[in-house]
């Protein structure tokens, strides 16, 4: 069972083209052209209110774009409802985890499997095996409202994994953890999802936890692109000096 | 223990529960069997209605519309013909079929769940699409339709005269088996695949879409099995009965099962058998304080059993939202797979 749930599927691309959602006049994501590959992490990173989490809900389904399209190879998902984008492979957590309460942890887990089709036994096993790797087995049968946040934001991860996922889009995973704690929770995933051969699209705010852990960094701001790139570059980028750190002229001027 | 008995006490102490509920009532007089049969055939129905609400979270008012199917389909299947061809002279020509047609009490039973699974089928595809609030006026308007239907319908459905002489086929002994089977049934659903869904988006409905769970299509399925159960209330309860008016199957009956799921606790099933038990005990207590008989004393003013009833609604809501239970299940022997529901864990709203 683990060789089939970890058994590498063949490479493939998630691409969202020009894709763009707008609210009441509002243009929340304007035109945002993106590609994830298979086994590696983008970061998509930018200040509060820059598209983000939008830009994540249209990848995953959970709005519907306005413009622009979304292709898993060629497959068209732009239609696609979230549940069938994650029959597709195209699997989403949630920034504030969203676990089913009142179920325990292993049920969590066990209907998201059964979500994607497997039989109960098949289901069963595969929650064995995640919960295990993700080191859940010592609180499997205990309630997930009755946990700590941080074995919450586990227990979500678990629950994607579940969906047996060829693209995770994960919403600041490591929210409200410090620097250290989120890097090292970034780490394991990107080792969870490399392990399936599983492309990352992760949204995250702070610079310095995605510098060490995404193989590259997507910039958004005011929901325009800004640019994008390896982590060093884009960095060292002045366009995103100044949306991180504001304009140096503004600074000298006021002086 | 094994793992299967572990897994397997709850329902085995619920039935358990129904069986004292079957001694008691064989031990007594007449009185007190007549009562407890009733109360089996509340657990019949609420059991049914909790394999619905309790799985999904929605609350529906419109569960007793199958009981009333139930109970319809027992009267044309089981009245004598001779006496049919009295109560029914007005049959339209399509119809007249239904004055001839006769058969055991057994395949009465059988098909009166088969035509209200008739009934939940045609409704599922709008319970499948609606949420919360909206879910529960739909249901309601189910009701209200069906129980237009049926008193305006006088030709087919004698309307508001009662339908009589059913032979009276329901003992306590089948309401107790029906209340296991139920029982059983409930359970069954409630740990299966599609229980396990549904309860998933009960719980967060868009976590669960991202879940690639079909939160839609496992409510149409507990609805359709629910329907069964409810119908299956309404055979054995027109049968135990042998008359019956549609008054019945309408906003009384509805406030009467929606107060015993709810002090029992709507999330488990626990709490829909301890609730139906509990709240039939209790309506019989009250009763007999109101006539004076408890107390020897003179007779309250009628309208004192509900208002008492009401009242114990009320403080349980304020006490526990969730029930009595929450949405813990009834257990021996805690440790297995689904037992550690935590007391305190339900009271907190889902979500947050």
């Amino acid at each position: 069972m683990s060789a089939t749930q970890l058994a590498t599927p063949p490479p493939s691309v998630l691409r969202m083209a020009e894709g763009g959602i707008h609210f009441d006049g509002v243009r929340a994501v304007d035109g945002v052209t993106l590609e994830v590959r298979s086994g590696e992490v983008l970061g998509l990173i930018g200040p509060n209110g820059s598209g983000k989490t939008s830009t994540l809900n249209l990848l995953s389904g959970m709005l519907r774009a306005t413009s622009g399209s979304i292709h898993l190879d060629d497959h068209d998902l732009t239609r696609l409802s979230m549940r069938r984008r994650t029959r597709f492979g195209v699997v989403r957590t949630f920034q504030s985890g969203r676990v089913f309460g009142r179920l325990t942890i292993a049920e969590n887990v066990e209907a998201a499997a059964l979500g994607g089709g497997l039989r109960r036994r098949e289901a069963r096993q595969l929650t064995a095996d995640i919960l295990a790797e993700l080191g859940l087995e010592d609180v499997a049968h205990q309630q997930a409202d009755a946990l700590t946040a941080g074995r919450i934001r586990i227990t979500a991860i678990a629950r994607a994994l579940a969906s047996r996922p060829r693209f995770l889009l994960l919403d600041e995973p490591a929210a409200g953890q410090n620097e250290s704690e989120a890097i090292a929770l970034i780490t394991a995933i990107r080792e969870f999802a490399q392990r399936r051969g599983c492309g990352v699209l992760l949204v995250e705010h702070d610079m310095s936890v995605v510098m060490g852990t995404c193989d590259r960094l997507h910039v958004l701001d005011s929901g325009r692109t800004v640019t994008e790139g390896e982590p060093a570059l884009v960095r060292r980028d002045p366009k995103v000096i100044e949306i991180y750190f504001g304009k140096r002229h503004d600074h000298d001027a006021e002086r | 223990m094994t793992v299967l008995s572990t897994r397997l006490q709850t329902p085995l102490l619920l039935i358990g529960i129904t069986a004292v509920v079957l001694a008691v009532g064989t031990a007594g007089g007449p009185t007190l069997e007549r009562v407890a049969t009733l109360s089996l055939i509340s657990v019949v129905f609420v059991v049914g209605l909790s394999t619905f609400s309790g799985n999904s979270g929605v609350m529906s008012f419109g569960h007793v519309a199958f009981m009333a199917v139930g109970a319809y389909t027992t009267a044309y299947l089981t009245i004598p013909v001779p006496l049919k061809g009295v109560l029914f002279a007005n049959l339209p020509e399509s119809l007249r079929w239904l004055a001839e047609v006769h058969t055991s009490a057994s395949a009465a039973v059988l098909l009166s769940c088969a035509m209200a699974a008739v009934a939940g089928l045609v409704t599922a595809p709008v319970v499948a699409r609606l949420s919360g609030l909206q879910s529960g006026i739909a249901t309601l308007a189910f009701l209200l339709v069906v129980y237009n239907v049926l008193n305006s319908w006088t030709d087919v459905t004698r309307g508001s005269s009662s339908m009589i002489g059913l032979p009276r086929s329901t003992t306590i002994v089948t309401a107790f088996v029906a209340a296991a089977l139920a029982i059983a049934v409930g359970w069954a659903y409630r740990t299966s695949r599609s229980g396990l869904q549904l309860q998933a988006g009960r719980e967060d409905y868009w976590a669960a879409q991202a879940a690639g769970i079909a939160v839609g299509r496992h409510r149409a399925i507990a609805w359709v099995l629910s329907a069964t159960i409810c119908g299956l209330a309404g055979s054995l309860y027109a049968s135990f009965l042998t008359t019956f008016n549609v008054n019945a199957f309408f906003l009384s009956a509805t406030f009467a099962f929606v107060v015993m799921i709810v002090l029992g606790g709507y999330l488990s099933l626990s709490g829909a058998v301890l609730g139906a038990i509990g709240v039939s005990v209790l309506q019989e207590l009250l009763r007999r304080l109101q006539d004076g008989g408890l107390t020897g004393g003179s007779a309250l003013p009628p309208g004192t059993a509900n208002l008492l009833l009401a009242l114990v609604l009320l403080l349980t809501l304020v006490k526990a939202p969730y029930g009595v239970m929450g949405a813990r299940e009834l257990v021996l022997v805690r440790g297995g797979r689904r037992l550690r529901r935590g007391a305190q864990a339900v009271r907190t709203p889902a979500g947050s």
